[in-house]
């Protein structure tokens, strides 16, 4: 069984199917943090404010500079959409 | 070509089960549940009316109540009120009886005051209920194509197989069902948030294309005019515990449940489709709400694609009955979550998760388990005698 999935080729990010931990070797990559099942970790490094992409599509934009093999979650990825916090603020 | 043993209508549409539906207007819960406690066959559409509300809301009320009773499904309604005087205009059991008659179905009126009281009201309701349940029983399933089929989905407790792995398959089965002439619905407002353009790109007209993305902006809107960011709503936490991030995320995720096929339009809760083909509904997420309006549509089953990742071991599916009249068909994409309730849960689609079988050939295999549950089959779920709250989608201020 994989250990993580790419869905699309313009994708920056897999998603894990097991738990992997930090120092593992994953799609080639080493990993900076423990990745649960499920969650994300980078393929290459996603600069503050650039789109994180999974299905070949924008699903938020990175809140600080992400590094490849990093655990890419609600720490470092912002929604873009439906953000009333937001308003009055741009 | 996969078929399915159904009864035959009047109005020539195919039901997947045979029962007497009881609805109570307004205070008439008591006489229905011990009408239903007493006749088997017969199931009760409790809700808790519209006293107090506006127009609007109390048109979805009469769309769900007269849409439920015109279910493939439904052999026969007692409609229960408490007198056949002053109700809201849009609230009136001849209409509603009318409506529903004229789909050939037999229905009857019961009110408490005709009875002379609520005791007096449920004996003949028991009477008018065997009568009507032992009609129904005469009636034998017959042959059907699958494009007979009208099914429905919803998605919960979503984590990444969701996405992946159980909406995909549902989505490969829908797409069958629309190809062979049968109707899907898919729904979920909030979840087309970020998403909304993949679905305009296949929307069958530009007018449908143009609803679609509408319902995103005011949906988008109204999560904006609370001041809150929507995070803090949806994704909720068990999402976010689970490993999604972001709305976008979840959304894109979510509209695989609907297949592939063009969307045929937009509708309001509860509305019935003008043909076949595929459908998003105007609706609010919640399992106990969302089923209802699906039955009230004419959906003979509700598909459910659990994702679970965040519970614990053996808890209790989110509704069992709130589609009152329609089978709900539980799955997963997610081999823990199967593991965790198999007790549940219908249907394994965590082999796409793995690697192991593609969604196309999981929906393969789901398809062939809808057909069975449309000949009779039961579900997991079907199985429990429970009745969980139905909360219809009402939009407007109350008074």
């Amino acid at each position: 069984m994989k250990q993580a999935l790419v869905l699309s080729d313009k994708d920056n990010v897999a998603t894990a199917l097991a738990d992997l931990a930090a120092g593992a070797v994953v799609l080639d990559i080493t990993l900076r943090d423990d990745v649960p099942f499920g969650h994300k970790l980078a393929l290459e490094r996603i600069e503050s404010g650039e789109h994180v992409i999974k299905y070949g599509y924008p699903i938020g934009a990175a809140s600080s500079p992400i590094e490849p093999g990093e655990h890419v979650h609600v720490h470092n990825v912002e929604g873009l959409r439906g953000r009333g916090d937001l308003e009055g603020k741009a | 070509m996969i078929s399915f043993m159904g009864y035959r209508r009047p109005d020539g549409t195919a039901g997947i089960r045979n029962w007497v539906l009881l609805v109570p207007f307004r205070y008439e819960h008591q006489i229905a549940e011990r009408i239903a406690r007493t006749v088997r066959g017969t199931r009760v559409l409790v809700t808790t009316g519209c006293l107090g509300r506006p127009k609007q809301d109390r048109e979805t009320f009469a769309r769900v109540i007269t849409g439920m009773g015109k279910n493939p499904n439904v052999a026969g309604v007692i409609l229960i009120g408490t007198s056949n005087k002053a109700e809201y205009p849009e609230v009136d059991y001849a209409k509603t009886a009318e409506d529903i008659t004229s789909t050939g179905r037999p229905v009857e009126v019961l009110t408490v005051s005709d009875c002379g009281g609520a005791g007096a009201a449920t004996e003949r309701g028991i009477d008018i209920a065997r009568r009507m349940v032992v009609e129904a029983s005469r009636l034998c399933r017959e042959p059907c194509g699958i494009g007979e089929l009208s099914v429905a989905v919803k998605c919960g407790v979503s984590d990444i197989s969701s996405g992946i792995a159980g909406n995909p398959t549902v989505g490969s089965a829908f797409d069958a069902i629309v190809e062979a002439g049968g109707t899907a619905f898919f729904s979920e407002n909030t979840e087309i948030i970020g998403a909304e353009q993949i679905l305009a790109e296949r929307a069958a007209s530009p007018e449908v294309a143009q609803a679609i993305l509408d319902t995103a902006s005011r949906t988008e809107e109204k999560a904006r005019s609370t001041g809150q960011d929507i995070r803090e709503m949806n994704p909720i936490p068990a999402n976010i515990a689970a490993g999604i991030s972001t709305l976008a995320e979840k959304s894109i995720g979510a509209i695989a449940k609907g297949g592939t096929s063009p969307l045929r339009g937009v509708l309001r809760y509860a509305e019935r489709p003008p043909g076949p083909g595929l459908y998003f509904v105007d609706a609010w997420m919640s399992s106990y709400s969302l089923p209802a309006g699906y039955a009230a549509a004419g959906s003979q089953m509700c598909l459910y694609v659990m994702g679970g990742e965040s519970l614990p071991s053996g808890v209790a599916m989110p509704t069992v009955s709130s589609g009152v009249v329609i089978p709900m068909l539980y799955l997963t994409g997610n081999p823990r979550t199967y593991a965790k309730m198999e007790m549940d849960l219908d249907f394994n689609a965590g082999p796409v998760l793995e690697g192991d079988e593609t969604p196309d050939a999981a929906g393969k295999r789901l398809l062939t388990l809808i057909a069975d549950v449309a000949s009779g089959a039961l579900t997991k779920t079907e199985a429990l005698r429970h009745t969980d709250p139905v909360d219809l989608y009402f939009e407007g201020p109350v008074f």
